[in-house]
């Protein structure tokens, strides 16, 4: 089949502002936007930028607008966009060149968030694991998913509007280990995410749960931290 | 060197978003329309005299009224389902019904109520 693949282009050592340039390409239903893409740089212009690593939906490295919402271009078929496909960076980021964003923004507010297990206490007597019922795991098991390829963040107009808004992945960070039966800095996270930057800034339009490639509940998770900082309570 | 971040109204617009962000464009514009319908208000109130009357006259209107209570009970009912969704983070894997429920309950009592101000706008 015939596919018309109409990209958003900018090149900083040429371009003033972003273009579209048009491609017509043969392929399949059953490619993936991804494939699409290879096949354009690699057949017809080399000169297109984007990004790509494990092409399997788990490096989250090839992130876009496709045909006006965020996807993992690596996941999105053929047949469930159609032959007429527009391509674009996603929003929110600054654009390095044709669909690479700049992601050290997302990243920075990602560290905000302390991603890593916070213990200060001794470890068990057999001086091994400290052990987590299948309960407790279970408690957070949604959050563990994320693969920080900023769909959600770059989906929400709050972080259109304000790009110091810690944003949905953040938040989801910050929940993977505030409801982490082994995690003690609960009370950190959530004094930050208390902060004029965090989940104040939620106005639950449920794009980033629209967007998540990896199925995660966002503003469900968004919701149970809000709920977390008015209570106290991390049932 | 690069496109900044900066992203327009109507680019936002564009975004396919699926039915809660329409509620949540629908949500701004009903908070942006009451807070004109106060303007109007207000400014008719401190005009006074043949000013006044003719601010009063524009927010008096049948089809502004139409048009404010649109964003009353959208912004109403639609942050009423926010409230309950918020104090209850589990009803939030139901959002996509509690959006219907939403608009079945916004077209009922918005369809009668507009019908009712038709009705006595055209019968005097």
């Amino acid at each position: 089949m015939e596919l018309t693949v109409k990209i958003l282009r900018y090149d900083p050592e040429k371009d003033t502002r972003g273009h579209y340039e048009t491609y017509v390409v043969e392929g399949d239903e059953n490619d993936r936007v991804l494939d699409v893409l290879e096949h354009i740089k690699g057949k017809t212009d080399g000169s297109l930028a984007f990004r790509r690593s494990c092409a399997h939906g788990v490096c989250g490295s090839d992130a876009m607008r496709i045909n006006g919402r965020n996807h993992l271009a690596c996941k999105t078929l053929v047949r469930d966009v159609g032959a007429n496909i527009t391509v674009e960076p996603m929003l929110g980021l600054k654009v390095k060149k044709d669909l690479i964003v700049d992601m050290d923004p997302f990243f920075d507010n990602y560290k905000k968030m302390l991603p890593y297990l916070i213990n200060d206490s001794p470890l068990p007597a057999d001086g091994r694991e400290r052990l987590q019922s299948p309960e407790d795991r279970a408690r957070f098991d949604e959050s563990t998913k994320c693969i920080l390829c900023a769909a959600c963040t770059t989906s929400c107009p709050s972080y259109w509007a304000n790009g110091n808004y810690y944003g949905p992945a953040a938040i989801v960070t910050a929940h993977r280990f505030i409801f982490d039966s082994r995690d003690e800095g609960a009370s950190q996270r959530l004094q930050i995410l208390s902060e004029t930057d965090g989940t104040v800034r939620c106005h639950t339009a449920y794009n980033c749960t629209e967007a998540c490639p990896r199925d995660i509940k966002i503003t469900k998770a968004i919701g149970e931290v809000k709920l977390a900082m008015v209570t106290g309570k991390l049932d | 060197m690069g496109l900044n971040r900066n992203v327009s109204l109507m680019t936002a617009l564009r975004y396919k978003g699926q039915g809660p962000f329409l509620t949540y464009i629908l949500h701004r514009i009903g908070g942006l329309g009451m807070a004109v319908f106060i303007s109007i208000h207000l400014l008719a109130s401190f005009l006074g005299g043949s000013g006044g009357r003719f601010v009063n006259n524009i927010y008096e209107n049948w089809v502004f009224q139409i048009f404010i209570f649109f964003c009353i009970l959208f912004h109403a009912i639609n942050g009423l389902r926010i409230t309950i969704l918020d104090l209850f983070p589990k009803l939030i894997l139901y959002h996509r019904q509690a959006i219907m429920i939403e608009w079945v309950a916004f077209i009922a009592v918005y369809g009668f109520s507009v019908f009712a101000i038709i009705r006595t706008a055209l019968g005097g």
